[in-house]
């Protein structure tokens, strides 16, 4: 496998990044799962955590090194995190669960496979074209199937921030899965939050990133987005794939290349195949999370 | 030269917490008073390394160049260190973790308000001596804290009187956790050190290998010399170059016990074999000093005799 990646997640004028972003990949399949958290101060930003994070852990005990079957990996790893976000609230006696939207795709064997929850988007552009996409759970997006409103009009709707499925709600999920879908050389595989494509359209992203090395103009499409959001803006956040050779990339070997997304005070968030995580790595998100959830256990344990 | 971060403001919605002013600020974090939803006062402690991050307005914290994100992160383990040491330690003698969180892109720990002063405040207020009794008094109840903190495996490192709250009531609080180590753990954090020149072991300018709680027990011994003295014994590093440090027991000899005196020599032994190895050792020490004869009134002598009858 020969791919190009960026990642990035930015806080736009959110105080809190409560997107998170990550990819992992065995020596012949790649997993990039976004999550866009939802809510109140805490747990929005845990509810991604989970979820990313799971996607992450199963992918590593079962990409072994390619996934049986990559649409039911997808399914089972959103029901169960569905279902951890709703074992966490209980554990620390949560008022509300935690909730999450999440999108996931899987290359494998010359294939895409992709599945996601709420409103982040999986576009898939072929020579600037946009040849699939995902349909997001959302009432504005209701209102576009039933053509009361056009898809334009989505981004200025009222109740755009409305979704009828997510990870962690009262009802179960609504998961979508897609077919199998082969993927060519040059392709681009873009995952994104409503941070993003709601102020940067699909046809944007492909004038940018279609004829240009991603690693340079990914940066700076994601500063442009972040400036239009204004004051108002949400956190936004991508990972684009071009698959094939581009401009570097040796192929990849293990598991252990996992990044998760940093928060917005990084410009410089891009993640490519040359990086190792070296000894004096610095903590990542995952780690602040693990060991704060860690301290806020043995503080209730002794409580008393 | 850093510029100087701004604190929270008061009113500031922190959480479920309102931040009511600023208590302390040192290189690594502002301390704050604040309450939660209930009304109680809290104290809350931001992690703010005033060389590594940049606020000038707001509340978010960003590391003021990419390579300080790296330490910034980096130093977040030191305050990680220490509510992982204290969230497991439930003692009136050592201050309380309520609640550890992140926001603004920083990470905080709530701990329990208490009202009072610190023992360096009780140290610089006082005209006439500090008496045997009230040094004993305090020492005693905090090694207790201290004899909790040792069982869970953590080192202070950091014992000072700046360090040792004094509640309204008398009894002592030790704080500030910030350079604890889980060091009698066999996987040892290599972080740079911290110390305070005077009231620091010598084995915490050197030899990081023979920490221990000696090292604990010498901050103890700093500190009840600080508390005679009204001033810090000689650094270690110097003693080590040359040692000019006058025993305890020359100084005050005649003013507090002999046995005192004698304990707080024992604590400040250059070589930490020398010094009480564990606190239990040190607590046995104090206990077994016998109390200066004080001259006993009529009715002072009657009640000793009526309780030691009654057995109280």
């Amino acid at each position: 496998m020969r791919f190009t990646i960026f990642q990035e997640s930015r806080k736009g004028a959110r105080e809190v990044n409560q997107d998170r972003i990550a990819y992992t990949y065995s020596r012949e399949t790649l997993l990039l799962v976004i999550a866009d958290g939802m809510g109140g101060h805490v747990g929005g930003e845990i509810a991604a955590q989970i979820a990313v994070r799971l996607f992450i852990e199963r992918f590593q005990q079962e990409a072994k090194p390619v996934l049986r079957n990559p649409l039911k990996f997808m399914q089972e790893t959103m029901l169960r995190a569905h279902a951890a976000l709703g074992s966490y609230a209980n554990q620390f006696s949560m008022l509300e669960t935690p909730r999450t939207t999440c999108v996931a795709v899987i290359v494998q064997g010359g294939h895409a496979y992709w599945s996601h929850v709420g409103d982040s988007r999986f576009y898939l552009l072929r020579q600037g074209k946009l040849i699939a996409t995902t349909k997001d759970h959302s009432k504005v997006q209701y209102l576009v199937d039933q053509g009361l409103i056009t898809p334009e009009e989505v981004v200025m709707h009222p109740d755009r921030n409305k979704i009828f499925s997510c990870l962690g709600g009262m009802a179960d999920p609504v998961i979508d899965l897609s077919r199998r879908t082969p993927i060519l050389n040059g392709d681009l595989l873009i995952l994104c939050t409503d941070g993003l494509w709601s102020v940067c359209p699909v046809r944007e992203m492909a004038a940018i990133l279609t004829s240009t090395p991603i690693l340079t103009t990914a940066p700076q499409m994601m500063r442009d987005a972040e400036a239009r959001s204004g004051p108002e803006g949400d956190n936004l956040s991508a990972v684009i794939v071009r698959w094939g050779s581009e401009t570097l990339a040796d192929e990849p070997t293990t598991t252990d290349n996992l990044e998760l997304g940093q928060f917005a005070t990084q410009v410089d968030a891009t993640v490519t195949l040359a990086e190792r995580s070296g000894d004096k790595r610095d903590l990542t998100d995952d780690e602040i999370e693990r060991a704060i959830a860690e301290i806020q256990a043995t503080i209730q344990k002794y409580r008393k | 030269m850093p510029a100087n971060n701004q604190a929270l403001p008061g009113g500031y919605a922190l959480l479920n917490y309102r931040i009511d002013r600023q208590i302390s600020r040192g290189g690594f974090s502002i301390v704050y008073r604040a309450f939660d939803e209930t009304g109680q006062p809290v104290a809350i402690k931001e992690y703010l390394p005033s060389s590594l991050v940049l606020r000038t307005e707001g509340d978010i914290v960003r590391a003021s160049s990419a390579e300080n994100l790296t330490s910034f992160r980096y130093g977040m383990k030191c305050f990680f260190e220490e509510g992982r040491a204290l969230a497991k330690i439930n003692h009136p003698n050592v201050v309380r973790v309520l609640n550890f969180f992140r926001a603004n892109e920083t990470v905080y720990m709530v701990m329990r308000y208490e009202r009072g002063r610190t023992l360096q405040q009780q140290i610089q207020m006082r005209q006439d001596q500090m008496s045997e009794r009230f040094v004993r008094h305090v020492f005693m109840q905090l090694l207790n804290g201290l004899r909790e903190v040792h069982t869970h495996k953590i080192l202070h490192l950091d014992i000072k009187p700046a360090n040792i709250y004094l509640r309204t009531d008398g009894s002592p609080v030790l704080l500030d956790f910030g350079a604890a180590r889980q060091t009698l753990t066999t996987n040892r954090p290599k972080l740079a050190p911290m110390y305070t020149p005077g009231f620091a072991a010598p084995e915490q300018y050197r030899d990081h290998d023979r920490l221990g709680p000696w090292t604990d027990v010498y901050g103890t011994g700093a500190s009840m010399f600080a508390c005679l003295a009204a001033f810090a014994p000689q650094a270690a590093d110097a003693r080590l170059q040359e040692d000019h440090l006058v025993s305890a027991k020359k100084i005050w000899s005649g003013q507090y016990s002999d046995n005192l005196l004698e304990v707080i020599d024992w604590c400040l032994r250059l070589d930490p074999l020398e010094r009480p190895q564990s606190v239990f050792a040190l607590q046995r020490a104090i206990r077994d000093i016998a109390p200066v004869k004080r001259k006993l009134t009529f009715f002072g002598n009657l009640k000793r005799v009526l309780f030691s009858e009654i057995g109280v």
